[in-house]
């Protein structure tokens, strides 16, 4: 009988198998040892041939092969997928500097985006948004408003006028809703009232014939000017989220009194004057004032179940738009109807 | 206004006061100080020289070379041309590097070939006056070396007021009226002005008929023996420091006492008069040249001077050529008169002819005044030319009364608004100060106001608690925490409706918000096929054809499609926004409102092969189907819109969503394509829609939440389907069909191509939809999906539609 020397054909395979390079060299040894027909099968199929005797120990000796050849097989697949991982862990060919996927993006305009900072603000302090006509009756924007027939502000050159009668007006601020709020509403209450205005202004960097207001107003008993000054510096101390010095001077405002001009402090130079506050270290923010008696008659007119006499309140009026210049830097107040894209989609 | 510190310093003393404190003061509280400036500043670089020697220059006849000490080491040599200079005058002097008025730097040079280190200045080139026809030459000594300002003393500020912030105030247009505030809040007293008329011959009075209420008062006075001659230098100094112009005398001393006491007057020509003034109302039409040569158009609503009939004067506004008082008159007739404040106003806005005593009159000014300055006027003349006489007394005509306004104010009611605890005393000694009367009874203040603020501007106790607020001043006032009993704000639909819309928008969807104007334009309401609609009208539009309201935010949306869509390649734009319709109106005329979203959409048009949904309505269709589903109203029937078609909308490729269910029927949006002819005048080059959704119709809708299903357990069976159809079926109604023949089975329908082509045949096309068929209670298997089929292909069959089965 043939001598078949078992040890040898374990360490030639387990040679080849450690030599192999890739899967390819591995399934070769794999199927000329492990395939019908292959080296074990080949072993396994002369078992008949031998004596008896022989046979059991040899074909122990092949099934020790076999396992060994397929531990071996396996460690080395083990051992190659090891070296492509480590090998791809340490590959340097990612760039990072290419850029992302571009986004594309909406926006919401700097005008909405501030307006409702300011509603949200104002609503946290219990006021109710509310809203009016921008095409208004002459007897809510002016009359209502203490504002007479004769009032200078009626003249032509600053309100648009819808009818040669007067009685319809482009709303020349956000006050009239100051009263469209008294006729329905019960005090104490809160309101702002945020919307377009228009002026009849030449346009230039800084003057538009369109603009936006937040009107506010507080009817209540006992309503003083203190309540007007602390109302106004908390909300501009969250609005711009830090200490924002205020003050208060005389003002005119014929649906006030006493009417005020509101201050806040130069945010740019921090008091110290500059070109932006035109070294005054103050900045104009708002007419403001305690409600006058005859707007307040006029608001309430006809209700049983208020008592004029009895109330106090205070208004006042800002302006959207410088407010979102003064916070973006943007310098020119037309880019805002403009419709720009290249303006809009920065915000 | 322009008011100067040195003038105040006649009134008040401001000694220790300096000019910023006088402005922080004054702007704290009285009146806005827009700005400081010092008065003529060059003046400050401008140098005081003695001329020691002139001599004749040897090249040039009318050229002199002087030699001119200025205090500091030599002499310079200074050619000049004036013909005035002589050795010995003290002049001002521009040493080389001064800058002077008109940005004219002096600098080194040979003039004739002679060096001239600097220029003596004339009156001119200082800016203080006209005279150029010699040079400045100083009066008296003023010492050699100093500036000219510091020399002669001419330092002056100058505070620019708001004059918006004195529009209630006919007290403030004059400097004596911002001194007495000053001196209120400094303490210090009101110099005391002698404004009584001075002795008067005994000649008959001017005669003097007013035949209108629209002058309660007029003074007519005659004046003797003045000349018009230049003004005295104080005066001249004064009138520039607030930008007037010195004329001469007469017009100077005039100017003076409006600028003084905020009261205008007129000299007339006595001689140029027919011998008597007559106040009346315009005819009609009647004409009359002012001062400045313009000949004016009047109407019964403007008031004039005559001189017998003829027209010599606009009154309050401005005089007229015919009585202007010329160089040689020694006879004058001085007019101080108080007219109605509204009148005068109308009159000088409608000629827009507003003057210094227009704008005083129409603050409705106190007519006690008038005589006060009658007074002061003669005796600023009389002081500068002794020679005046006065012939005859004053006429004083007119109906007028002394304001007088007395008010109860309560010292609680003051404490209360302003929030100060101050005592009755000291609110009386506020008021007090500023000229107000007060007495004292029972916590309650009985204040009679002075006739200077008696007119209009002070009539209600709230008025007084102004007064007493800011002179104790604001600052004064602590902060109070605002607490009161309010309901918390109900829900405000309106509002959680627009910030949903806009933050889909912005969002997922990719719009960015525009925002247009109000006003648009006839073009373009023309290039939007809109011109013919009713719109509200503005009739003094900022320019013409810019008058019309807009009715929906759509036209200057599409607007702005053309520029972007020409940097870029796709343009998403919206609008939440108000249109005004005045075919609807209210009770007051009113014209009804709607609140509107608009939606424009512009990119390049798609290629041939691109997928049905690939265009601009198409895509908007599916934004609107979010928007509509995200805002919780119930999912709307999409349908061909015919009627109540917009311009912009191609009137064949127009849809509308109405819902249906409670609150539904309305038509929601309205979605097209833009009007060929649209896109044409818009310039916008490409493929484009727009949409309009009405928010009033969303918020009248029974709105729900979220339409919740179940997320299925048993897994659903996905399969594709075809049908060839005849061209004119809608997609919708082949889904309709898809969907049905499931017997709620089908979970979805999707379609997701549209084919019209040579391979499925003349007048066809083909549809292919996604399908997913989905049971709740157990898995299905190819029996289910085999007999969907066939029973799809019955009821397909049925319609004329053949499903394609490979």
């Amino acid at each position: 009988m043939t001598q078949v020397d078992f040890d040898d054909l374990q360490r030639t395979a387990a040679e080849r198998i450690a030599r192999a390079s890739d899967e390819e060299g591995l399934r070769a040894i794999e199927r000329e040892y492990l395939d019908k027909g292959g080296v074990i099968a080949g072993l396994l199929a002369s078992i008949p041939t031998l004596e008896p005797t022989e046979r059991r120990e040899f074909g122990q000796s092949a099934n020790g092969l076999k396992q060994a050849v397929q531990a071996a097989l396996a460690d080395g697949r083990a051992a190659l997928a090891a070296g492509r991982l480590a090998a791809e862990l340490a590959a340097d060919d990612f760039d990072p500097t290419l850029p992302g996927a571009r986004l594309e993006r909406g926006s919401l305009h700097p005008l909405t985006q501030v307006r409702r900072e300011v509603e949200d603000l104002f609503s946290s302090m219990g006021y109710q948004v509310l809203d009016g006509p921008e095409v208004e009756l002459d007897y809510y924007n002016f009359q209502a408003l203490n504002i007479p027939v004769d009032h200078p502000s009626r003249e032509e050159q600053d309100t648009f006028y819808c009818d040669r009668e007067h009685t319809l007006v482009m709303r020349t601020q956000t006050s009239p809703v100051q009263i469209r709020a008294m006729e329905r509403m019960t005090p104490p209450f809160r309101v702002i009232a945020p919307g377009r205005v228009f002026r009849n202004e030449q346009q230039d960097a800084t003057h538009e014939h369109t603009f936006h207001q937040v009107e506010g107003l507080v009817v209540g008993h006992g309503v003083q000017v203190g309540h007007l000054t602390w109302t106004l510096k908390n909300f501009l101390t969250q609005l711009f989220d830090r200490e924002v010095p205020v003050r208060l001077r005389p003002g005119f405002f014929p649906f006030v009194e006493p009417g005020f001009e509101f201050d806040m402090g130069c945010a740019f130079c921090g008091g110290k004057g500059c070109r932006v506050c035109k070294g005054s270290g103050w900045i104009e923010f708002c007419g403001c004032g305690m409600v006058h008696p005859r707007v307040l008659e006029a608001g309430f007119a006809g209700r049983d179940d208020v008592d004029v006499s009895a109330l106090t309140g205070f208004a006042f009026g800002f302006g959207l738009d410088r407010l979102v210049m003064t916070r973006y830097g943007v310098d020119d107040i037309r880019q805002f109807m403009g419709g720009d894209l290249r303006f809009l989609e920065q915000f | 206004m322009q008011v100067s510190y040195r003038w105040l310093e006649r009134h008040v003393d401001l000694s220790g006061v300096t000019p910023l404190e006088v402005a922080r003061l004054l702007t704290l509280h009285v009146a806005e100080v827009e700005g400081v400036e010092p008065f003529a500043a060059h003046l400050s670089d401008v140098t005081v020289g003695h001329v020691l020697e002139r001599t004749a220059h040897p090249d040039a006849d009318k050229l002199s070379v002087c030699r001119v000490d200025v205090g500091q080491g030599e002499p310079l040599q200074i050619v000049c041309g004036a013909p005035n200079v002589a050795a010995g005058q003290r002049v001002a002097v521009a040493t080389i590097g001064t800058v002077l008025p008109g940005d004219f730097k002096i600098k080194k040079g040979k003039i004739r070939g002679q060096e001239s280190a600097g220029m003596i200045c004339s009156v001119r080139e200082l800016d203080l006056g006209d005279e150029h026809d010699g040079i400045w030459v100083l009066p008296g000594e003023p010492e050699v070396g100093r500036s000219v300002a510091q020399a002669l003393g001419l330092a002056d500020w100058v505070f620019e007021i708001d004059n918006k912030s004195v529009t209630h105030r006919p007290d403030l247009w004059g400097h004596r009226g911002m001194a007495r505030e000053l001196a209120a809040l400094l303490g210090r007293e009101l110099k005391s002005l002698d404004t009584s008329l001075p002795e008067t011959g005994s000649g008959e009075p001017y005669p003097v008929r007013v035949e209108t209420p629209g002058c309660p008062r007029y003074l007519a006075l005659p004046i003797d023996g003045v000349r018009a001659e230049p003004s005295p230098q104080w005066l001249r100094l004064l009138l520039l420091a607030v930008g007037q112009r010195p004329i001469d005398l007469l017009v100077d001393v005039s100017n003076f006492v409006m600028l003084d006491l905020g009261q205008p007057n007129h000299l007339f020509d006595r001689r140029r008069l027919a011998g008597s003034i007559e106040v009346r109302e315009a005819r009609e039409g009647e004409l009359i040249q002012t001062l400045d040569g313009e000949e004016r158009r009047l109407t019964p609503a403007d008031l004039l001077i005559c001189s017998g009939d003829q027209p010599v004067a606009l009154a309050g506004v401005m005089g007229g050529e015919l009585s202007k008082v010329e160089g040689d008159t020694n006879e004058l007739l001085l007019e101080i008169a108080n007219f109605h404040g509204t009148t005068v106003r109308r009159t000088a806005a409608r000629l827009a002819l507003r003057t210094d005593a227009s704008a005083r009159f129409e603050k409705s000014l106190d007519p006690c005044l008038a005589l006060e300055a009658a007074g002061h006027l003669v005796r600023i003349l009389a002081q500068i030319q002794p020679s005046l006489t006065l012939p005859s007394p004053i006429t004083d005509a007119g109906d007028w009364a002394v304001p007088s306004v007395r008010i109860a104010l309560p010292g609680e009611r003051v404490r209360g608004i302003l929030g100060v605890d101050m005592r009755d005393e000291q609110i009386a000694a506020h008021l007090g100060a500023l000229g107000f009367g007060v007495a004292i009874d029972g916590g309650v203040l009985t204040v009679d106001v002075p006739t200077w603020r008696a007119t209009k501007d002070v009539t209600i106790a709230e008025d007084l608690i102004e007064e007493v607020g800011r002179t104790v001043g604001y600052d004064a006032i602590p902060g109070a925490k605002l607490v009161a009993e309010v309901a918390p704000p109900p829900r405000d639909h309106r509002r959680e409706l627009v910030r949903a819309l806009q933050d889909r928008l912005s969002g997922s969807a990719r719009f960015h918000e525009a925002l247009g104007y109000s006003f648009q334009s006839n073009d373009l309401l023309r290039a939007t096929r809109g011109a013919d609609a009713a719109y509200v009208e503005v009739i003094n539009p900022v320019a013409e054809g810019e008058s019309k309201v807009r009715r929906s935010v759509l036209p200057s949306l599409l607007q702005k499609l053309g520029p972007n869509l020409r940097q870029r390649g796709d343009v998403r734009l919206f609008e939440i926004g108000k249109g005004y319709l005045p075919e609807r109106r209210g009770e007051r005329g009113d014209p009804a409102e709607v609140h509107e979203l608009g939606l424009a959409l512009a990119a390049p048009r798609p290629a041939a092969n691109a997928r049905f949904d690939a265009g601009a309505l198409p895509r908007l269709r599916g934004v609107l189907d979010d928007l509509l589903h995200v805002v919780g109203a119930p999912a709307p029937e999409w349908r061909r819109a015919a009627a109540d078609l917009p311009g912009w909308a191609h009137p064949g490729k127009a849809v509308e969503a109405v819902t249906t269910g409670a609150g539904g029927g309305a038509r929601v949006a309205l979605l097209a394509a833009i009007h060929p002819e649209v896109t044409r005048d818009l310039e916008i080059d490409g493929d484009a829609s727009g949409a309009c959704v009405s928010l009033d119709a969303i918020l009248a809708l029974d709105r729900t939440v979220s339409d919740y299903r179940p997320v299925p357990r048993f897994p659903g069976v996905k399969l594709d389907v075809a049908f060839s159809v005849p061209a004119q079926t809608p997609a919708a109604d082949v889904a309709k069909v898809v969907d049905h023949a499931g017997k709620g089975l089908v979970a979805s329908v999707e379609l997701f191509d549209v084919y019209a082509g040579a391979s499925v045949g003349e007048g066809k096309k083909s549809l292919a939809y996604h399908v997913v068929l989905q049971a709740a209670d157990r898995t299905l298997d190819d029996k289910d999906q085999r007999k969907y089929l066939d029973r799809l292909e019955r009821t397909a069959a049925h319609q004329g539609l053949e499903l394609r089965r490979e």
